[in-house]
């Protein structure tokens, strides 16, 4: 796939959306971002690092763009797929009431784009009043149910909040910035882990070689019923006669026929504390016995 | 020495009780200088007669205070929708009464276009087919080499053919929400919500922008506005960049420019207190025919689409309550702002919860920044009853009822999103009337097509499109509907010292018509033929 990956980050008014933007502007680790956010005025940027300003664009020297999409976002996102400047990634800051799978949804639907999921920020010391508020509380509700990881900012994360969220969403809870930021960088190359590279304390890795052909449904319906605890899956698996390239993030369940011939392989990420890999062996082996199982017959 | 011309006319109707009808006015420049009879202006010396308009009616330039620009420049689409209605250049294009018609008529017009180009359509509106839905299917005996996006009314929805869903690559195996599928898994064309259209708009070069502040976009809204006898017109969510105001300072200063554009810029994409003073920076850049400084807020969505916040007990199919696309938390703070920054709003409300939040946060931000002459308008206000009216009335806030809604969505309102009971009483002019508030009546075009005319009658019979008369208790009378339509509106915009009337002193902005809107000989008033306008001093004849 060569389509650049799109992260929208959801939440009401308030809750730290743009505290944990600036936070990858400052530290992009060495890719491109470009952001799209609301307004300047709520982004805080670090004077050393800026390149260059005007009306709606802000380049900083890291290499990384914020730009702000004004009445409508998805023109802005074609001039970015259309113009000259490729980003690594786009991150797009929904507004405060926002349903951030609105937005999302174009990188699922666009091909020149990857969907890369939904982080919901939820304000830990505000959101159990959100959530009954009259007026706003069903749209908070739907930005957290829509969410593939939620980033718990400004106070510890509860086991009454904990439960609270749980029962709106099934994705992982997260309490500090720099693990959020982690799982959003982490790559997702499906090739099997250096065992160089020291481990991360926020997400860990599972891989297999996949090499055995499905069919495309039952492939789905495995995916569908994989263990809790993966925040992302890619790779390419062969069916009877092509190649399919699958892209798993959260909820969402992509597989689509690959043009070219490549090397089989999935890769699954997932935070430390809530994936285990000798559960997604035992998965997978199960799931290898049946791959040509028509899924009628499953 | 400029010349003083005095136009005679079958009638003027002046809206100034002081002298409510005249056979002449006089204009020195782009102002009237006295109205009354063919000596009116002799004590100014000496006048030349034109009765190049002797034959029509004139009644004070009518002042469209809810539209938007793309009503103009949309007609670059072929229109496909269920009315009759009539482009810029004054073209009729039928109604389509079903699918057959619609594959037809674009059929027809596919055959005039060049080859590289899509076909692009809109206007259309399924709840008025009883036809099976469009599909590719349809859309492919159109053309299955040439791209074909049909846009619906709402613009929410589209149906595309097989070419356009090849561009994009949407398959049996596309997942995107939005993108529908037939019982075999296959799309049906029809893609739903901006996420899943994006990708055809992008590749058929479908850009909504250039509907909008261009040059040719600002032609075609002024021809709209001629051809229904509009003087004055909004431009209601304007974003308004340094470029677009340059472009639009020159096209509205040109002499021969016909109509006065009043731009409300959006209230989004910046902080509240930047906003402000971005509106009165334009403020200061307005010239006669380009009035800047009054900004636009959204609040709740529509209620045809169930998006609107209504109050309990909500809709009648059980539908949940509507979407804010404005927290009311952050809708007190762009209204604090603006009023303390001294900035007018135009509050976009549909449901009666989103009023009731409106109103609210106007009180709220009066109570520490006094400003009673705000004129703060909401806008659309369909579900609002005597009880905001009042305070509305209270507080000085104006409401633009949308009167056209009773007659093109009036019969669902009844069946499907509110009920019976609250259908009679939606859009009650007669309600705010009677409570002291100043009311204007609106289009919303391209929602609904431009022309006072038509909405002046919606809100005097309160017709459906079956035919029955929904709430009878809220009509109004042909003089209240003309008072809403001129000085009204004017007033909603803070120009009524200038326009709204036919008076001494005034701009000499007039509608032309062909037939008396007040005598009714039979003539129903959205019947009644408008022949042009006169803009600043300027005759415009269609
Ligand atoms: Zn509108």
């Amino acid at each position: 796939m060569t389509g650049i990956p799109l992260t929208v980050i959801g939440g009401y008014l308030g809750a730290g959306k743009t505290t944990l933007i600036n936070q990858i502007l400052r530290d992009p680790q060495g890719k491109r971002y470009l952001v799209m956010v609301n307004d300047f005025g709520a982004i805080n940027v670090d004077a050393s690092l800026l390149a260059s300003a005007d009306e709606d664009t802000i380049q900083l020297s890291n290499g990384c763009v914020c730009c702000t999409m004004g009445a409508d976002l998805f023109l802005a996102i074609g001039d970015v797929l259309d113009g000259d400047m490729r980003p690594d990634h786009i991150v797009i800051e929904a507004s405060g009431i926002a349903d951030p799978a609105k937005i999302a949804n174009v990188a699922v639907a666009e091909p020149d784009l990857v969907y890369q999921g939904i982080i919901t920020v939820v304000d830990g010391a505000n959101i159990l009043d959100q959530l009954v508020d009259r007026f706003v509380g069903d749209q908070v509700r739907d930005q957290i149910r829509v969410a593939d990881l939620i980033y718990v900012s400004k106070t510890e994360l509860s086991d009454h909040l904990s439960m609270q969220l749980t029962t709106i969403s099934k994705a992982p809870i997260l309490e500090s910035d720099a693990a959020t930021i982690e799982m959003l960088l982490s790559p997702s190359t499906p090739k099997a882990p250096n065992p160089t590279t020291a481990p991360h304390t926020a997400y860990t890795k599972w891989f297999t070689e996949a090499d055995v052909a499905f069919n495309r449904n039952t492939l789905i319906y495995a995916l569908q019923n994989r263990p809790e605890g993966v925040f992302r899956m890619k790779g390419f698996v062969r069916a009877e006669t092509r190649m399919l390239s699958v892209h798993v993030v959260g909820a969402h369940i992509d597989v689509t026929t690959f043009p070219n011939d490549v090397e089989t392989g999935l890769v699954a990420i997932g935070l430390a504390s809530e994936m285990n890999p000798q559960d997604l062996n035992k998965w997978w082996a199960k799931a290898k016995e049946k791959a040509l199982t028509p899924y009628s017959m499953l | 020495m400029q010349k003083i011309t005095v136009f005679s006319a079958k009638k003027v109707i002046t809206m100034d009780p002081n002298q409510p009808s005249a056979t002449h006015v006089a204009v020195l420049g782009d102002r009237i200088l006295a109205v009354g009879q063919a000596d009116c202006a002799d004590q100014w010396g000496d006048v030349i007669h034109d009765d190049s308009l002797s034959d029509f009616v004139l009644t004070p330039g009518f002042v469209e205070g809810h539209a938007h620009m793309m009503a103009g420049a949309i007609w670059d689409f072929a229109y496909a929708g269920y009315h009759d209605r009539i482009d810029p250049d004054g073209k009729l294009w039928s109604g389509k009464g079903d699918l057959n018609t619609v594959i037809g008529d674009l059929s027809d017009y596919e055959k005039t276009l060049p080859d590289d180009q899509p076909l692009v359509g809109w206007g259309l509106d399924p709840i008025f087919l009883q036809d099976e839905r469009l599909s590719r299917k349809h859309l492919d005996q159109i053309s299955e080499t040439r791209p074909i996006a049909v846009m619906f009314s709402n613009f929410h929805l589209m149906c595309v053919n097989s070419k356009a869903l090849d561009m994009v690559g949407y398959t049996n195996e596309t997942n995107a929400e939005g993108v529908i599928k037939d019982d075999a898994g296959h799309p049906t064309g029809e893609l739903q919500e901006m996420a899943a259209m994006f990708p055809v708009m992008r590749r058929l070069g479908i850009d909504f922008r250039s509907l909008s502040q261009t040059e040719p976009a600002i032609r075609s809204y002024a021809k709209v506005c001629q051809r229904a006898g509009v003087t004055t017109v909004t431009d209601l969510f304007s974003t308004l960049t340094d470029e677009d105001v340059t472009t639009l300072t020159s096209v509205t200063g040109e002499a021969q420019f016909p109509v006065r554009i009043v731009p409300a810029l959006a209230a989004i994409g910046a902080a509240p207190a930047e906003i402000a003073q971005f509106a009165l920076k334009l403020r200061s850049m307005s010239t006669d025919k380009l009035r800047l400084g009054a900004v636009k807020l959204m609040t709740d969505g529509s209620i045809q689409g169930w998006t609107a916040r209504v109050k309990w007990p909500g809709y009648v199919g059980g539908q949940p309550n509507g979407l804010w696309n404005t927290p009311p938390e952050l809708i007190y703070e762009l209204v604090e702002e603006m009023q303390r920054a001294g900035v007018q709003m135009h509050i976009h409300v549909n449901g009666d919860e989103a009023s009731d939040v409106s109103i609210d946060a106007i009180e709220a931000a009066s109570r520490k920044h006094p400003w009673p002459e705000a004129r703060h308008v909401l806008q659309h206000c369909q579900m609002m009853g005597v009880d905001q009216f009042k305070r509305c009335a209270n507080m000085g806030i104006c409401t633009n009822i949308f009167a056209n809604h009773i007659w093109y969505f009036g019969d669902q309102h009844a069946a499907l999103t509110i009920g019976n009971d609250r259908a009679e009483r939606m859009d009650a002019v007669r309600a705010a009337l009677d409570a002291g508030v100043n009311v204007a009546i609106h289009s919303d075009a391209p929602v609904t097509p431009m022309g006072p005319l038509f909405t002046a009658w919606c809100a005097v019979t309160r017709q459906t499109m079956s035919g029955r008369v929904l709430g009878a208790g809220q009509c109004i009378s042909v003089e209240e509907a003309l008072h809403a339509i001129t000085l009204g509106a004017a007033y909603t915009l803070k120009l009524d010292r200038d326009i709204g009337s036919i008076e001494t002193g005034k701009i000499a902005d007039f509608a032309i018509l062909a037939q008396d809107p007040t005598e009714s000989d039979g003539i129903a008033l959205k019947d009644i033929e408008v022949k042009g306008t006169v803009s600043s001093g300027v005759v415009h004849l269609i």
